[in-house]
């Protein structure tokens, strides 16, 4: 009781020197040191452009990196969701230009959705009911969706995409011209990845799923015979990955105004180390919906601007390769102390 | 006759639970052979065994981890015959189990008061999870088991705490709902003395709640402490079950074993005049300091002290785990360097960890690789390892030291504590070392095996080994010692000769540290 109350009476300190400690912490320094060295060698990096142009980045990285996050916190990793996500666009693109092309973007989105939900749940249910560990299941899958797209749906890429689609991807939420004369736009997809961090994070924090989550990460016995439901959170947490693969999917889609069926299939090691570079253990039982966002952000900052500092875009990929490994073996440190 | 039959009928209708005739087989071997027993609200049970006699599985089918074959178990007079862990959980039946199964990966409070939640919102993971609350119940019972309920510690991993720190957490987990029963699977085999005398007087403050405790232990000093009622099974069927008071310990050692066994002296030799190792002034700042002393060949030299007295620290430093800071090694009057284990192990330092589970066997290797793992350069042919060599000398092993198993390419799992144990002691038999640490090394192991262990032990040292016990098991000391070293607060506080010492005086000496 009085713990509780001087809790309340000292949270801000608390939650700084709480959050110092906490591995999202090296994530957030690394961010700020990547921006003040770039911002020192190239000024023009210190821009609204930057802002929006990472947001912008972040959309389709961001709402794959949770669903990537809920399996990692279960314990599991998914490599299908890129595979589930361009199946979901591309279907989807070609049932609608097939039956119904004026179809609002709304209800594209919901059929997106009801796939990668599916597919998600057969990841789910694959792992569970063979006990196959999920990177060699979500391999598997990830051949078996993009090969069954291109087989089965179709291997053309689509440039005239449906009325629906398109509108979504070109509306813009804020629009502005900067006093430097650049416009900047802001896509009405940031809701839609806002919408996806605050329904998992309640997921992730509110509810008794959450806490599942974490303890069917920690160890599958232990959560068995605590009385957890250990199938419903596998089902659950491979579903939703699929459901945010299947939105993901859609977004890409709108944003880049095509469905390229060879699209997407190959990224999925960049969503994992965003969450990785969040602060989620690879071994599962961490990880945070801010760490995450963070991740992300990093990530795409590092892909989009090191040609600002001047690295050759050859020497891209070492330089992101050593951040990433410079920032686990910070986090393994800190996991010891 | 009428009276008898009124009698039974009311004992069964105050009955908490009631198991009837249970039995469970896994692969052919019956590890319950129709097991039955009563549990009365408020009342204290110790379930009592060897390993391998199927008190675990009864456990594991009562907290509902399990189904048995057959029989039913009745829980406030509704009959299950089978009992998911969820409606184990919802009957008000908690179990602190011996792995503890604690996430590691969850803050303390999670894991003291989640499953709370999850059982009142019977298992829906829909369900909105309370913070307040589960902070709320948390504190309480952190508070009860003597632990801190502040918010760092509340926060703090679990994976971060010492294991008699996770000891008392799970207890703590056992307490934070409103149970009826709480099985208690060997809690204190991590604890100290002091600790210890905590949970019993926990133990008696649930009693008075109406609450019933189901009790498992190796140690018969606690069992005895405690007092109550016993059900003793052997080989899956019960063999004994009334109060304690009816009992003694060497009776309740013949029942779990079928053999009897006395407290006696197992010394057979006297230690040489040889010095093997002598510390001078070994410390290690924050661990021990100032520590001098020396063991001579065929002498078995016991260091006991609380959890913070730095005697599982002075043990780890002699293997080089954690190598102490100052001061001198001397082994055999040639001062030794130890800054890690292959030091230590080229140095003739053989070291039995506290917990053989995850510091020190190869679970799912087998037996004959767990054993032959630290002379793997002895056994090269070539550039090959021999294996038809590894394979004899293991099965040397396994006969010397009677670890009961048909085969040594057997994974280290299938075997049960005490031979678990064996194995361990067996490796580093095999480097012919000059000095043995064995850290806590019957525990959880059952009379029988301790038995045999101790045995081992004395034979080592009459062939000139010297050994170190570190424990806090004190009849263990007093029954294996020459001499006994009470370490507090870093350093040697006293040396006993365990010769006609009283296990009063040496526990006095022990808690003497918490009372001043």
């Amino acid at each position: 009781m009085s713990a509780l109350t001087q809790t309340r009476v000292a949270a801000p300190v608390t939650f700084w020197k709480a959050f110092v400690r906490r591995p999202e912490f090296i994530t957030l320094s690394l961010i700020v040191i990547f921006c003040v060295v770039v911002g020192i060698i190239s000024p023009s990096f210190l821009s609204i452009k930057t802002v929006t142009d990472t947001l912008r980045a972040s959309l389709t990285t961001g709402i794959f990196a949770l669903g990537v996050l809920l399996v990692l916190a279960a314990g599991g990793i998914d490599v299908s969701f890129t595979a589930i996500a361009i199946f979901s666009l591309y279907a989807t693109t070609r049932l609608t230009l097939a039956v119904y092309p004026d179809a609002p973007y709304l209800l594209m989105v919901v059929v997106g959705l009801g796939m990668g939900l599916l597919m998600g749940l057969l990841n789910g249910y694959l792992v569970y009911r063979f006990k196959v560990p999920s990177l060699i299941v979500t391999i598997g899958t990830q051949y078996l969706f993009s090969g069954f797209l291109k087989a089965f749906i179709g291997s053309r890429h689509i440039m005239d995409i449906p009325k629906g689609l398109d509108l979504a991807g070109t509306t813009a939420l804020i629009q502005a011209t900067t006093s430097g004369g650049a416009r900047v736009s802001v896509s009405i997809q940031v809701l839609v990845l806002i919408l996806a961090i605050v329904v998992t994070w309640f997921i992730l924090n509110r509810t008794l799923m959450g806490r599942a989550v974490y303890a069917v990460g920690g160890s599958i016995p232990i959560a068995e015979r605590l009385g957890f439901n250990v199938s419903t959170v596998i089902l659950f947490v491979f579903g939703y990955a699929g459901l945010l693969a299947g939105l993901g999917g859609m977004l890409h889609g709108a944003l880049n105004r095509q469905a390229n069926p060879s699209d997407l299939v190959g990224s999925e090691l960049n969503v994992i180390a965003a969450v990785v570079l969040g602060g989620a253990r690879i071994t599962g039982g961490t990880g945070t919906v801010l760490g995450t966002m963070l991740g992300v952000i990093l990530i795409e900052l590092l892909t989009n601007n090191l040609i600002l500092m001047g690295v050759p875009s050859t020497w891209q990929k070492v330089v992101i390769g050593a951040i990433i490994l410079l920032a686990s073996a910070a986090f393994a440190r800190r996991g010891k102390t | 006759m009428t009276e008898q039959i009124l009698e039974t009928k009311t004992d069964n209708e105050n009955m908490f639970l009631k198991l009837e005739n249970i039995t469970k087989s896994f692969g052919g071997v019956q590890a319950l052979r129709g097991v039955g027993f009563g549990i009365a609200p408020g009342e204290i049970y110790h379930l009592l065994g060897e390993n391998g006699s199927g008190k675990s599985t009864l456990i594991k089918i009562v907290s509902g981890a399990q189904p048995p074959d057959s029989g039913t178990m009745m829980v406030r007079g509704k009959t299950y015959s089978k009992l998911s862990a969820l409606e184990s959980l919802e009957a008000g039946i908690e179990t602190v189990y011996q792995d503890l199964s604690l996430f590691g990966n969850l803050s303390v409070e999670q894991n003291v008061a989640m499953t709370a939640q999850l059982v009142t919102n019977k298992g829906r993971l829909s369900r909105i999870l309370d913070w307040k609350l589960l902070r709320d119940t948390a504190s309480a019972a952190l508070e009860r088991v003597g632990l801190s309920s502040n918010l760092e510690f509340l926060e703090t991993k679990v994976e971060n705490l010492p294991i008699a720190v996770r000891q008392l957490v799970a207890i703590a987990r056992g307490l934070a709902t409103k149970a009826s029963l709480v099985i208690m699977d060997e809690p204190t085999a991590a604890l100290t003395q002091k600790e210890v005398e905590n949970l019993l007087s926990i133990i008696s403050s649930l009693q008075t709640d109406g609450v019933s405790v189901l009790f498992v232990s190796h140690k018969l000093d606690e069992v005895f402490r405690i007092g109550g009622n016993v059900i003793v099974i052997r080989d899956g069927l019960k063999v004994a079950e009334g109060n304690l008071k009816e009992y003694t310990q060497e009776k309740i050692s013949f029942l779990m074993t079928g053999k009897s066994l006395e407290k006696h002296s197992y010394r057979t030799s006297s230690p040489q005049k040889e010095v093997l190792l002598e510390l001078s002034k070994l410390s290690k700042p924050g661990a021990f300091s100032d520590v001098s002393l020396s063991l001579h060949k065929g002498e078995v030299l016991g260091i006991t002290g609380l959890l913070d007295s730095g005697r599982n620290e002075l043990a780890l430093a002699l293997f080089g785990i954690e190598p102490a800071a100052t001061g001198d090694i001397l082994l055999e009057q040639q001062k030794a360097v130890i800054k890690n284990p292959r030091d230590a192990i080229a140095a003739g330092i053989g070291y039995v960890p506290e917990d053989r589970l995850t510091e020190g066997l190869f679970l799912q290797k087998p037996i004959r690789e767990n054993i032959m793992v630290s002379i793997l350069d002895r056994l090269l042919k070539g550039n090959q390892i021999d294996f038809e060599k590894s394979t004899s000398s293991a099965a040397d092993f396994v006969k010397d030291l009677e670890i009961s198993t048909p085969n040594t390419m057997l994974p280290a799992q299938s075997l049960s504590g005490g031979n678990q144990q064996r194995v361990m002691v067996a490796r580093w038999l095999a480097i012919k070392p000059k000095i043995l640490i064995l850290h806590g090394p019957t525990m959880g192991v059952d009379v029988g095996s301790k038995d045999a262990l101790y045995k081992i032990v004395q034979d080592l040292a009459q062939k000139g080994l010297g050994v170190m016990i570190v424990s806090d098991d004190l009849p263990e000391l007093l029954m294996n010692c020459d001499s006994i070293l009470v370490m507090k607060k870093g350093r040697i506080a006293k040396v006993f000769q365990a010769a006609n010492l009283e296990e009063s005086v040496l526990s006095q000496e022990l808690l003497s540290e918490a009372i001043t």
